[in-house]
């Protein structure tokens, strides 16, 4: 199994090789492409820090913690959306029939999906997210770091990007049936993470509950950082559950991977 | 010699969504779809032998892609068993993928962006080849398929024939010991299709390839495929030889006659019919005049009407002949006559 994981990537490192080789051909495009990526997520940003303009605080919330949430999310769903590039696309690759062509090779057909259609415009939400964290860093000049925080948000991250990661592979899946759920499916990606580039406590318990333990947004940012910031999370628990956001994308990531396995077994292809 | 696809009483039905609009449509067709089943292929049922050509022939719509996705794995049948290779193309989808290769000619495997070359050395790792053996395949093909001359072009500046040639290329890198082709063909120039005939002859011989191969294209079928099958409706109407279908169903063949300079004279005096056809007077049962060009005459005749050489020796006594030649009926109006009539649902004597 380890070398097969292992091959995948080797894989996967081929397949974006040679993308990123063909989009270099075009640097001045490609640089265009990433900066007004960058742009428009940055007036996301921008956007949002804008409730602070006449507002102090959002429940007890200052801006600069606002601003490093969202940076986290930013680095997270951006990240999966660098990685995780063809899956976005998925309807279309399903009403093409171009799927086909992904069953009839020997590997991995996750890793073809994923590997298909890589974008270095992507970057532009990535360096968002890092320019945001900067500006969140200027806001907090007190917060005090130790080892364990620099780990959380690390491993918060990574596990973030694997559970968004996990949505869209769920959302593909769904086309497997009906391409006509990707509105809906989008509506859970943006919209969470939209939501979630807020304090989690705004929300409806109900809403909470969700993102913490059905789909498990919260662990994209907002656990990761109340450790960092030393906040207390909703419903009495631990702050130490930060550690456990490996485990939580873990398990996501293997029951979307379980319902995919099975959906690629219902793909009915297209006539043409 | 060995089977290496074995079908048995294979079965397609294809559940269509209807759809609805807007995000609550789409919402409500997964919860309450509404559903319509197609019924793709019926009881169809093949063998292929190890190194045969095989031609599968259908109007548009018959179920030869859909047969050919379930015998590849990318569809799961509703009913029936599939061997291809001794797999169960279903349940060792990826196991079968290394033995197999497949070219639609609708679509391309190729990377749209990238020149052909980068192409083809990318499917090294999506087929996992040894390097050393990638190499020499990839060697022996370029000569084979003669792309040396745009290997290095991006994909989306070559021409559809060139495109073929690199799909044909990218589908046996791996060395498949069975290539499914679906349609190759369709859109080529006359020069581009010879070419790819010849190619695949080339392979069959010199690799003993097993190749299957749908096509509207009777020429393919005529130069590629001793054996054809023939489906409509997904049922399959005929599985035999090429041959033998000309002599059941043959119809009308042709013969060319070229009648001696001084005979144009008496051409000349035949009686016109009310059509403006000359009539050829006590003609044999059975046999028609198609067409009268100067020394030139055509005549139609049914297998059953009477023996080639009798024909001959009838118009020989009549005329002195200068040449004569045979034309067999076109395979592509034996092949529409077979479905329109539906000449051989029921048909008894079916070879299988
Ligand atoms: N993925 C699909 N979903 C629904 N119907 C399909 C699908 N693929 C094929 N069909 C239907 O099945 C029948 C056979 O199609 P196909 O196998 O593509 O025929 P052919 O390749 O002989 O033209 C057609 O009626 C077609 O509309
Ligand atoms: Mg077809």
């Amino acid at each position: 199994m380890w070398r097969n994981l292992w091959e995948d990537l080797q894989l996967y490192q081929h397949l974006l090789v040679i993308q990123i080789k063909a989009q270099l051909q075009y640097k001045a495009n490609l640089s265009l492409d990433i900066i007004s990526y960058l742009g428009i997520t940055g007036l996301e940003f921008v956007a949002l820090l804008l409730y602070f303009v006449p507002f102090r605080t959002l429940l007890g919330w200052h801006v600069g913690e606002v601003a490093m949430l969202a940076a986290v999310m930013s680095l997270s769903f951006g990240l999966s959306e660098l990685i995780g590039a063809g899956i976005d696309n998925f309807s279309v690759l399903i009403n093409r029939g171009e799927f086909d062509r992904v069953l009839l090779r020997p590997v991995s057909a996750f890793v073809q999906v994923i590997g298909n259609d890589f974008r270095l415009r992507r970057l532009g939400r990535i360096t968002q997210g890092m320019l945001a964290f900067a500006l969140a860093l200027h806001f907090l000049p007190a917060l005090h770091w130790t080892f364990f925080k620099l780990l959380v948000l690390g491993i918060g991250i990574i596990s973030g990007t694997i559970i968004f990661l996990s949505i869209v592979l769920l959302g593909a899946t769904l086309c497997f049936w009906t391409v006509e759920t990707t509105e809906i499916t989008n509506i859970l990606t943006y919209g969470s993470r939209e939501m979630l580039s807020y304090p989690l406590t705004i929300y409806h318990q109900v809403l909470q509950r969700f993102f913490l333990f059905i789909v498990p947004v919260a662990f994209a940012s907002y656990v990761p950082v109340c450790y960092v910031l030393e906040r207390p999370l909703p419903f009495g628990l631990p702050a130490e559950l930060a550690l456990a956001s490996p485990i939580v994308a873990l398990l996501f990531a293997l029951v979307s991977g379980w319902i995919w396995t099975f959906g690629v077994r219902h793909y009915q292809s297209t006539g043409s | 010699m060995t089977v290496i696809i074995d079908a048995q009483a294979l079965q397609k039905n294809f559940r269509v969504a209807k759809r609805r609009p807007g995000i609550f449509g789409g919402l409500r067709s997964i919860v309450d779809p509404e559903v319509r089943i197609v019924s793709a292929v019926q009881d169809l049922s093949l063998q292929v032998q190890r190194g045969e050509m095989v031609g599968l022939v259908g109007p548009n719509g018959a179920g030869k892609s859909t047969t050919i996705k379930m015998l590849t794995g990318i569809l799961t049948p509703s009913g029936g068993e599939i061997r291809v290779a001794g797999l169960t193309p279903i349940h060792q989808r990826r196991e079968l993928s290394k033995r197999i290769g497949v070219v639609f000619g609708q679509r391309t495997q190729l990377w749209w962006d990238l020149p052909l070359l980068d192409s083809l050395q990318l499917l090294r790792h999506l087929y996992r080849v040894p390097e050393a053996r990638h190499r020499e395949n990839l060697k022996q093909l370029r000569v084979m398929l003669d792309l040396d001359e745009f290997i290095d072009t991006p994909v989306r500046q070559l021409s559809l024939g060139q495109r073929m040639r690199g799909d044909l290329a990218a589908a046996l890198l791996h060395e498949p010991e069975l290539l499914y082709l679906d349609e190759p063909t369709i859109g080529l120039d006359v020069v581009a299709k010879a070419r790819i005939r010849e190619f695949l002859l080339a392979l069959n011989t010199q690799r003993s390839t097993t190749v299957l191969i749908t096509t509207h294209d009777m020429d393919d079928i005529e130069t590629l495929c001793p054996r054809i099958l023939i489906i409509d409706h997904g049922r399959k109407l005929y599985d035999g030889a090429v041959k033998d279908i000309r002599t059941r169903f043959g119809g009308e063949r042709t013969l060319i006659a070229v009648l001696d300079g001084s005979e144009l004279a008496r051409l000349a005096m035949l009686p016109s019919a009310e059509d403006g056809l000359a009539t050829l007077p006590d003609l044999p049962a059975g046999v028609r005049l198609l067409k009268l060009d100067g020394p030139q005459i055509e005549l139609g005749f049914g297998r059953e009407a009477l023996p080639a050489h009798e024909l001959v020796a009838w118009l020989g006594a009549r005329y002195t002949l200068r040449d004569v030649t045979f034309r067999e009926p076109d395979i592509e109006d034996i092949i529409r006559r077979i479905y329109e009539k539906d000449l051989l649902l029921g048909d008894i004597g079916m070879p299988v």
